[in-house]
């Protein structure tokens, strides 16, 4: 069996996490936006996997099913929050967001 | 588990219980008096439980919490200010349209994952305290839904918000992966065999630094905080500016001395550079600000800022002033959130600053009450924020940050401008003398404030000898 060293496997989370956070900063659309989020979240939880097998610990499995749990609630509470932009706003592009901001009175 | 651990998570048990109660009074009626009295006996329950938990620490619960002398002094300013916000979220919350009960629910898991933040001895402590504030806060900042513009704050605040947590995470488990600990302590001891930095090491510091900085919103990770004070409904604005971010400093405050990061160069630097531009950028910003939320907002991450200083002084006199500090700052900035909860709730919102026009001919004590806010947070003597920032100053120039020390007194002077405009704007006489009357309760609130702020601000010997005797 071949095995992959400690470096590749933390560069390949590092490259999924970079995947994640172009997708984030190049979609507008705001269901894709929550799924480059999924994508960052599970790369970090793919760096706890790696971690726990190298130091051959269960902790890093243990912090992984953390990881899914919080984000399935936090997406849940995403798609609601996107259903209610829907509604408001008619559209899911996120630049359509921009009734708040600074508008300098003085 | 043991029955000492159990009497140590008393306090963390009642928060904890009082959300299933509240579903469970919900499924028989719909009553927002019940829910609201039963909302401030529980966090009265868990203020009183936290004197029985008193004679025990410091107590560890292996592996995930340490309840020590430090967090039972931050559960206490948070218990309280949780207390201060469900009596105005009440006030606030009881006058929209429907599905109100649902609100102190989530203002309990808030409070109960800042909680479980400030006694986080471990990552996974640490996370799910985080996660479980921000996914809270998520759902309060777009609780009225027939606002478009609290919409859009929630989806801005969920955005930022996650993408911080993944830095936050992907940060830990690089640590993780380079230490082979997860508990604080154990990540201190395999630092210290440690010579150099490994990259990996280094990576993880700087992501963690990225999460934190998103959720303390230093700059260059402030742009969400403005949107996000202006969209959400008062209250939870000042939700997210004393609980949420007095925990989040408490936990890297402890991260950051346990593993002793001052001793390190890089991030040394790194954190005073991020200081100093946060003071300037939030002052400089706030300066021009028509929007009172705003204004706050901007002038929330130079406080930040300032903090900054109790992380980098690396000694106890920096954390007792940061815990001073953070006190003041809640009690100010709840007095300053407190009049814009009640004002929105009399005259629609009261965002503007325009709106306070002629505030002190209508009603002269929500005025003086606004005014002392103003002069809290710029730290004129004679109220908690003067002290505070003294102490700050102190811890500073005894750790030799000169630099930092110097353009904190820089910055006070240049944050007078625009709190003592707000001033000046509640004293100048308008044509529209509407008086507007406020609650029993919500003028109660308003004296503790008051009571608060002047004894912080007169007798500080009281409150920082107990700080000084604990740890």
């Amino acid at each position: 069996m071949v095995t992959v060293s400690l470096e590749v496997q933390i560069l390949f989370a590092g490259l999924l996490f970079l995947i994640g956070l172009v997708g984030l900063l190049v979609r507008r659309n705001i269901i894709f936006m929550l799924m480059s989020i999924e994508i960052m979240l599970n790369s970090a939880g793919l760096v706890f996997v790696i971690a726990g097998s190298h130091w051959a610990q269960a902790d890093g499995q243990v912090m992984f099913i953390f990881i899914l749990t919080v984000a399935a609630a936090e997406v849940s509470v995403g798609l609601a929050l996107i259903l209610q932009m829907y509604h408001h706003f008619k559209t899911l592009d996120a630049d359509a967001l921009n009734t708040l901001r600074d508008k300098n009175e003085r | 588990m043991t029955a000492l651990d159990f009497i140590c998570l008393a306090p963390f048990l009642l928060l904890a219980s009082a959300p299933i109660i509240i579903m469970l009074t919900i499924t028989i009626t719909r009553n927002i008096k019940v829910v609201y009295g039963f909302s401030l006996l529980m966090f009265l329950l868990s203020f009183i439980s936290l004197f029985i938990v008193a004679p025990y620490i410091p107590h560890v619960i292996a592996p995930l919490f340490i309840i020590d002398s430090y967090s039972l002094l931050f559960l206490a300013i948070i218990i309280f200010a949780g207390f201060l916000i469900t009596i105005l979220s009440y006030i606030y919350i009881s006058q929209q349209g429907d599905d109100k009960e649902e609100y102190f629910i989530i203002l309990f898991v808030a409070a109960l994952g800042a909680s479980v933040l400030v006694v986080a001895n471990h990552f996974i402590s640490f996370f799910l305290g985080l996660e479980t504030l921000s996914i809270s806060l998520y759902i309060l900042v777009a609780y009225i839904k027939t606002r478009s513009y609290s919409i859009e704050a929630g989806v801005k605040f969920l955005v930022i918000a996650s993408v911080a947590s993944a830095f936050l995470l992907f940060g830990m488990g690089l640590i993780y992966t380079a230490t082979g600990s997860m508990n604080f302590k154990g990540v201190a001891s395999a630092l210290g065999s440690l010579h150099a930095l490994s990259p990996i090491l280094l990576t993880g510091f700087v992501m963690l630094l990225v999460g934190i900085g998103f959720k303390l919103a230093l700059v260059p990770f402030h742009m969400w905080l403005p949107d996000v004070y202006q969209g959400a409904p008062a209250p939870v604005t000042a939700l997210i500016a004393t609980i949420s971010k007095g925990a989040v400093l408490a936990i890297a405050l402890r991260f950051f001395m346990d593993i002793q990061g001052f001793n390190n160069q890089a991030i040394f630097i790194a954190l005073s550079a991020i200081a100093i531009i946060s003071m300037f950028t939030g002052n400089l910003l706030a300066l021009n600000q028509g929007n009172l939320k705003r204004m706050l907002a901007y002038s929330s991450i130079a406080h930040f800022g300032y903090l900054l200083i109790t992380l980098l002084a690396g000694s106890t006199e920096g954390i007792h002033s940061a815990i001073f500090y953070i006190a003041s700052y809640i009690i100010t900035t709840l007095g300053a959130f407190g009049i814009i909860s009640l004002l929105s709730v009399c005259s629609g919102n009261a965002d503007s600053i325009d709106d306070y026009k002629g505030l002190f001919y209508k009603n002269p004590f929500m005025a003086i009450v606004m005014s002392l806010a103003m002069l809290s947070l710029a730290g004129i003597p004679l109220t908690a924020g003067f002290i505070a920032k003294f102490y700050l100053v102190l811890a500073g120039v005894k750790s030799g940050l000169w630099l930092l020390a110097f353009s904190l007194v820089i910055n006070s002077v240049i944050s007078l401008y625009y709190y003592l405009r707000v001033v000046t704007t509640m004293f100048t006489t308008s044509d529209q003398v509407k008086p507007s009357t406020i609650p029993l309760m919500g003028n109660l609130v308003l004296v503790v404030i008051v009571i608060g702020i002047l004894f912080l601000g007169i007798l500080p010997a009281w409150v920082s000898d107990i700080i000084a005797s604990l740890s």
